[in-house]
């Protein structure tokens, strides 16, 4: 409780400088707009531009992105733990290919999967599962070896051994896998949005915000921005702090802290 | 009562390949229990006591022979089960019934009513009725490591092998625990590897005691004389300490 109070009162803090710069006429409106003016054009954003449709056409496109994302490298970090010749390659993929921008990959999934959703998709996957796989592997890398034994006592073996043992020992790990992915994801998303624009079949919030800034509408750029920190918001409130408390908050692996 | 060897070890050799010297941690060392043993095992730090029960319970290769019950130990199974010395055994993520069932249920144990029934008897057998749901960092570390047995038990291995289990607790919950686990071993009739650096652990608790030096040589192996339940005023007890604590000197 204390600690959401004291960030809304930072948040308040940090708008009240904004009204006052913005109000001081200083400088010029299209770089700061009013709090107003900004609140304005989120309304209208959601009443006259259709920027509901928007946000939704790139949730969920990060939606199939994510669950592909996340469901390979679950995959490729338990065949680690099964095959060390596996893990060796795995390794080495991760390394390599989460120095790589999406945005850099962009031209070539352009040229391989052409101008649609499959491209964009393929931009996400690349963007959530090297991070979060790092994150897996370096967890399974720390657990305590008892556990291991453990569970190779009571007879299990393969992957009865990652389900049962190496997944919920590194669940922490696990955790900010996901968080690092989504936030991966969904920056990246956003990007080749504004690059790509539309695909035909619809456009997304990185879209809205490149037509904004064409039209010189500062507010409206800003007020696509808050559409993109509530989102975030909501995804990390909404879920992972959930998963956090269920699980190994509730398990004592981690104890107190935000 | 079937007094059959349900352990026999032969000609056992293990040398680690990363550690130091080039000598063998344990040399050619020789062992049998019977059913319904209690062997405590004492010997000083390093003479490889860790090192013989990891391999009976088949954490680590070696050469020779070990048989459980003329089986060749070649993996970890459910026949030979380990209680470390590590308050941190039990699964953080499983409630105590959650511990106690899951390897039961990886044995093919599905009915809801037969799992209720063992966990409720296994927590009975070590007087922990009432905690099911507590998770193991709400334990104390007594808590976790009767858990840890009865988890063990619920198995019905033919071998408990416990690696100074009760090392890391206070005097009064360790001779508290000392009793329960006799108690049950001979309820249950178990066949118990227990490793101590304790002597008076190791004659309460053994009705064979064995002392180990370094390289796995066998000094002293003999039956507990002493009848139980052994108090430090039972007969022989004195005598029995004193032959340990003069062997461990030297
Ligand atoms: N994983 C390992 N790699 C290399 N050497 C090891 C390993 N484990 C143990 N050793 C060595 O083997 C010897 C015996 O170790 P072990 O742990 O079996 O002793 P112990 O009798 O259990 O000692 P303690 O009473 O201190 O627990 C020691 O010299 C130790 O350094
Ligand atoms: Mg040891």
């Amino acid at each position: 409780m204390k600690q959401a109070r004291t960030q809304l009162i930072f948040v308040i803090a940090v708008l009240a400088v904004w009204e006052y710069i913005s109000r001081s006429g200083q400088v010029s409106a299209l770089l700061f707009p009013s709090l107003e003016k900004i609140g304005e054009s989120l309304v209208k954003g959601f009443t006259k531009d259709d920027l509901i449709s928007y946000t939704l056409y790139s949730m969920g496109l990060i939606a199939r992105g994510l669950g592909i994302g996340i469901l390979l490298s679950f995959v490729f970090s338990g065949l680690s733990v099964v095959s060390k010749h596996f893990s060796y390659i795995f390794n080495f993929v991760v390394s390599v290919m989460d120095l790589i921008p999406g945005i850099a990959l962009l031209p070539l999934a352009i040229l391989w999967f052409g101008i649609g959703q499959t491209t964009v998709i393929v931009i996400v996957v690349h963007g959530v599962l090297w991070p979060m796989s790092r994150n897996i592997l370096d967890g399974f890398k720390s657990i305590p070896s008892i556990y291991v034994e453990s569970g190779k006592n009571i007879g299990l073996n393969g992957l009865e051994l990652v389900t049962g043992i190496y997944l919920p020992a590194s669940f922490n790990s696990v955790l900010s896998g996901l968080r690092v992915g989504w936030a991966r994801a969904w920056r990246g998303l956003i990007s080749i949005e504004m690059v790509f624009g539309t695909t035909g079949s619809g456009a997304g919030i990185g879209w809205y915000i490149f037509m904004k800034r064409t039209n010189l509408d500062t507010a409206g750029v800003f007020a696509s921005l808050l559409v993109i920190i509530f989102i975030g918001l909501i995804v990390e409130y909404g879920i992972f702090h959930i998963i956090e408390i269920k699980t190994v908050r509730k398990w004592g692996i981690i104890k107190n802290g935000n | 009562m079937a007094t059959e060897n349900i352990l026999e070890i032969k000609n056992l050799n293990k040398s680690y390949n990363d550690s130091l010297g080039t000598e063998n941690v344990i040399s050619d060392m020789n062992l049998t229990v019977k059913e319904g043993d209690f062997l405590s095992i004492l010997g000083p730090s390093g003479c490889g006591k860790t090192t013989l029960i990891r391999c009976i319970c088949g954490f680590e290769d070696y050469e020779g022979d070990i048989f459980v019950e003329g089986e060749k130990v070649t993996k970890p199974g459910i026949d030979r089960m380990m209680v470390f010395q590590s308050f941190d055994q039990l699964y953080p993520w499983k409630t105590v019934r959650g511990n106690i069932e899951f390897p039961l249920k990886k044995q093919g144990i599905k009915d809801k009513a037969e799992l209720d029934r063992i966990v409720k008897k296994q927590l009975e057998l070590i007087g922990l009725s009432g905690y099911e749901d507590h998770y193991p960092h709400q334990l104390s570390g007594g808590m976790k490591q009767r858990v840890a047995i009865a988890r063990g038990l619920a198995l019905k291995p033919k071998i408990i092998l416990m690696d100074e289990p009760f090392a890391a607790l206070d005097a009064m919950t360790r001779n508290k625990l000392q009793r329960e686990l006799h108690k049950i071993a001979e309820k249950e009739h178990l066949t118990v590897i227990f490793i101590t650096h304790n002597i008076q652990e190791a004659i309460v608790l053994g009705t064979r005691v064995m002392l180990m030096s370094n390289h796995g040589e066998v000094k002293i192996d003999i039956e507990n004389p002493i009848p139980k339940p052994v108090t430090p005023d039972s007969p022989g007890y004195g005598e029995l300490w004193r032959k340990f604590e003069d062997a461990l000197e030297n």
